[in-house]
């Protein structure tokens, strides 16, 4: 059973192995089932061409690890001392860029508790943004508990705590002086920490679950941007700006209390009713210092850049679903929303220049969201085979802006109200004509009389269908969807069209040998209008256009050897052909970023050796090519893989 | 301590014996209420006792200690109904005396998937993260239950789910898995993350920070907003000078949420064509609707720092110092 289960599953990354080693029995120690397995090897990686695009996208280097466990202790008469369950697993320890473990403790009714790790060594470049100057080689630590008091039981109690840890070097950029000046790379020591705490309960009551959760979110930023020597321009055709140093320190810490209280009930068999409540009050202070030292236009300019102030932004959600089963074959759910975020912010700005107060600019800030939604969803069982849904979905969002500028008395303000109002409907059928075959459609079309950005969606239309058909050894599948969005107002257009095919199948003869593919293919084209300048004169009537067409395709094949090894060996494919976008603009920028042509192809290899019913020796290859078809300073070729022993018992 | 200060005390400084009582009591009528009448009790007409099933299922009931259901097998204080097999599976005296017949059961692979979402929500309303599944877009397509989930052939102990997470997404979302083997993509194969982390499968709220009905299934942040901001704290604010797009229309107004070619999943391989399609002046869009703030003058479109938009707007997610997002 199990390599029907492994024929279906998804390309791996080639670590940790997922062949099972004998019978999982476990060993039993006291009232006690263990049962555990654990892979160590050796990975390596050896990357030809663009190293910083290679750790950007994979970033498996060199070295041993403990590639995957597992640990899972159950009692075997449900009534354990301590506990009844422990479940423990881990994923890439000792160095792999993205760890991962997670724990569950359980004593069934009593108590439960859940952790989970993870790890990303986030490296990246970024050589297409920003002069390639935004780097970053940045580590973020993720971890997650829940402790639950009588789980499963009328009354619970949790408490939780979660932890999101950011820290490593990176670089950013500056422009100084004015805007006449040059832009300045400098070193930053990101340092960013997130803790929330919260706890809460749950208690059954005439039918009714109530749900209440308190917590607090404490973040800070103590990022510090730093250049020690004379700054590298990187425009040279600009000199008449130098950098000799440069530090900027801005703290900015804050948390974000919050409630939510949810009551809902499915204790009637034809009626069930969800109500959501949730509060937030986010706040931060900041205090953001800069000095730069360097020269401008052959004088020495020394500039000290203050700001001292707060932002907050409370929202308060509410929800309110209904769903009535008058007979069997039919579902009707009501869905109301309502949204509220108000964001706003006062900052005082204070510039001193070659060591004199040159400006004190006080600012104001608010931006106000409030948005209703109602929609309504019928869906009928008309018979065994064939059910058919249908909906209307009425939102209203109002945005309300303020911005006030106190410069040394001088008072600048602007307010802004607008609202938008949407009108969707949506469709669809399921369909099941033989056994085997099911056939599902859905569609949902919308007006927006009046949409905030350019590229909102305004008059938009999506459709999707899928047809699969699954024997017991067989199953193959199609689908698509298709998304068009119509943004065209007098002078200006947008449109937008994204087309999805895809087709995929899969044959497991027997259980020594299995075989899937796919393939898909991703269409998006989009047309905007834009303005912009050329050398101080305005150019309107000019069009962005992008044009991406991938085809993606995997295929893998798994069979078994002498009923002792385990062979996989698997590909992935995409391919972005682009296409040809001429016609839109004449302007060389313009045209450049058209299309994006690049081809990103992953072959891999698996052979896992049944030593004895509890070893297995495992081999695994994987290759990366990536390559652009236009400026390729990118391209990498990488040949990765692991050599490991996995051991259960 | 003068006698004023002592008459105080109780108020001012509860002893901790006080406290401790008051927990105690507390916990103790919430073990009564939890506590449920029914203990043992004879089988009710037609039920037959897990213990029946296993001659004809021996494999499942070897291994069935380790099921998150096996705890309703030893909960004393359960009906003997909703104790063990017959719990999911109904009365299966008739089902014995028929020698396994299907039909005298309630035999999963033979229910329509609705009858499936009515058995297994008889216990499984208790999280609040199944609230919406009666008008999530899984049920609406018939996806039910039995369609992720595996019971007794289960592929992880967490969630008893029939196939790895990433594997069973995959399954019916094949455009998506294209998405995750592109260059560019959140960490979702590495196993670093999984489909859940950003998606409720069981049906989500109705989504805020857009107007129409997608994106679908989305497990909302902490202010209710996108799941983005669970990962990328940094970028939640709030901020003195918010970039209103990342508030209105979300982070998909730059990026792609899955994967992608472009660098930081952003939705075009050049940042300034994503910048000036909003910054065009055009129309009454807005937060003044008079049309979003066109790029200055002295920014030639011919320089190459004018193409490299971020270079100077570095804070584009949201700023404390400069209405420009310039520091």
């Amino acid at each position: 059973m199990n390599i029907l289960l492994l024929a279906l599953l998804a390309q791996q990354t080639v670590a940790p192995t997922v062949e099972p080693v004998g019978v999982p029995r476990g060993n039993t120690i006291g009232d006690y089932n263990v049962r555990q397995s654990f892979e160590t090897g050796y990975r390596f990686a050896n990357v030809d061409g663009n190293r910083g695009k290679y750790r950007s996208d994979v970033n498996f280097l060199n070295g041993v690890r403990v590639l995957g466990t597992s640990l899972t202790v159950n009692s075997r008469n449900g009534k354990g001392k301590y506990f009844d369950e422990i479940i423990l697993n881990t994923q890439g320890l000792g160095n792999d860029p993205y760890q991962f473990a997670s724990m569950r403790v359980e004593k069934n009714r009593r108590y439960r508790y859940e952790l989970t790790w993870r790890l990303n060594d986030y490296f990246n470049p970024g050589l297409t943004i920003a002069f390639g100057q935004h780097f970053q080689n940045l580590e973020r630590r993720m971890q997650d508990h829940q402790f639950t008091l009588f789980p499963g039981k009328k009354i619970q109690f949790f408490g939780g705590f979660s932890g999101n840890n950011q820290s490593g070097p990176a670089l950013s950029t500056v422009n100084l002086f004015d805007t006449r000046g040059n832009i300045f790379p400098f070193f930053e020591n990101v340092r960013r920490k997130q803790n929330e705490f919260r706890f809460g309960g749950q208690a059954q009551f005439a039918g009714m679950k109530l749900f209440w959760q308190r917590g607090w979110e404490f973040f800070k930023e103590d990022t510090r941007g730093f250049l020690d020597q004379p700054g590298t321009p990187l425009d040279p055709l600009v000199t008449n700006t130098t950098l000799a140093n440069f530090r900027r320190d801005h703290p900015y810490h804050g948390s974000t209390p919050h409630w939510r209280v949810n009551l809902f009930t499915e204790a009637a068999k034809w009626f069930t009713v969800n109500a959501r409540f949730t509060h937030s009050n986010g706040n931060r202070n900041f205090i953001f210092d800069e000095v730069a030292n360097g020269a401008v236009r052959g004088g020495a300019r020394n500039v000290q850049t203050l700001v001292f102030g707060d932002a907050r932004r409370p929202v308060t959600a509410a929800n309110l679903s209904f769903s009535i089963l008058p007979t069997s074959r039919i579902t009707i759910s009501n869905h109301t929303a309502f949204h509220q975020t108000k964001m706003e912010g006062d900052s005082t700005i204070r510039q001193l220049t070659n060591g004199t107060l040159d400006s004190t600019v006080a600012n104001f800030q608010f931006l106000g969201i409030r948005a209703v939604t109602n929609s309504t969803l019928l869906d009928v069982a008309l018979k065994p085979w064939l059910s058919v849904q249908g909906g209307y979905q009425f939102s209203d969002r109002r945005i309300r802006s303020t911005e006030l500028l106190n410069d040394a008395g001088f008072i600048d303000q602007a307010r802004g109200e607008q609202s938008n109002r949407l009108n969707a409907g949506t469709a669809g059928f399921r369909l099941r004509p033989i056994k085997g075959l099911t056939i599902v459609a859905d569609g949902e079309i919308g007006r927006q009389n009046r949409p905030f950005y350019t590229t909102s969606e305004k008059d938009y239309h999506a459709f999707g269908a899928r047809a699969e058909y699954k024997q017991k050894y067989f199953r193959v599948a199609a689908q698509t969807r298709n998304s068009v969005n119509f943004n065209s107002v007098s002078l200006f257009r947008h449109s937008s069209r994204a087309r999805n095919y895809t087709v995929d199948g899969s044959w497991t003869p027997s259980t020594r040998f299995a075989v899937d593919a796919g393939y898909q293919k991703l269409h998006l084209d989009t047309v905007t209008g834009i303005a912009y300048f050329l050398n101080f004169n305005q150019v309107d009537r000019d069009s962005s256009f992008f044009l991406s067409n991938v085809h993606a395709a995997h295929a893998g094949v798994r069979t078994v050897v002498a009923k002792k090894l385990d062979v996989y060996a698997g590909f992935s494919s995409n391919r972005d052909t682009a296409g040809s976008g001429v016609g839109f603009t004449t302007q060389p920028a313009l045209l450049a970023a058209q299309v994006f042509p690049l081809t990103f192809v992953s072959p891999q290899v698996r052979l896992s050796y049944r030593i004895n019913e509890k070893l297995r020796g495992n081999f695994g290859y994987q290759h990366y090519d990536y390559t652009e078809k236009i400026l390729q300073l990118q391209n990498y070729r990488a040949h990765t893989g692991f050599l490991s022993v996995l051991w259960t018992f | 301590m003068t006698s004023r200060n002592r008459l105080l005390l109780p108020y001012n400084r509860p002893n901790r014996v006080f406290l401790l009582k008051r927990l105690i009591q507390f916990l103790l009528v919430c073990l009564l209420a939890n506590a449920q009448s029914p203990k043992s009790s004879p089988p009710p007409p037609g039920y037959a006792g897990s213990i029946m099933c296993r001659g004809c299922h021996p494999d499942i009931s070897a291994a069935f200690f380790r099921n998150a259901h096996f705890k309703s097998t030893t909960d004393e204080k359960l009906k003997f109904e909703q104790k063990g097999c017959e719990s999911c599976h109904g009365p299966g005296k008739a089902h014995i005396e028929a020698k396994g017949d299907k039909t005298k059961i309630i035999a999963f692979s033979q229910m329509q998937p609705k009858k499936i979402l009515d058995n297994c929500l008889q216990c499984h309303t208790q999280q609040m993260g199944r609230a919406n599944i009666r008008r999530s877009s899984h049920t609406t397509a018939d996806v039910v239950c039995t369609n992720c989930h595996s019971i007794h052939k289960s592929a992880t102990p967490k969630q008893l789910l029939a196939k790895p997470q990433t594997d069973l997404c995959y399954g019916c979302h094949q455009n998506i898995r294209a998405q995750f083997s592109m260059p560019v993509k959140h960490r979702v194969n590495e196993g670093f993350m999984q489909c859940s982390d950003c998606h409720n499968p069981h049906g989500a709220e109705a989504p805020t920070w857009k107007m129409s009905a997608r994106p679908r299934m989305m497990a909302q942040g902490l202010q209710n907003e996108e799941p983005c901001m669970k990962c990328h704290v940094d970028k939640r604010g709030p901020f003195v000078f918010e970039h209103a797009a990342v508030r209105v229309d979300g982070c998909a107004s730059c990026h792609v949420a899955h994967g992608g070619m472009n660098a930081r999943l952003l939705k075009r391989p050049q940042v300034f064509t994503l910048c000036l399609e909003c910054h065009n002046g055009a129309g009454n869009f807005g937060r003044q609707g008079d049309g979003i703030q066109l790029t200055p003058p002295t920014h030639s479109l011919t320089d190459p720092k004018y193409q490299n938009c971020t270079v100077c707007h570095a804070r584009i997610h949201g700023s404390n110092s400069h209405a420009s997002f310039l520091r």
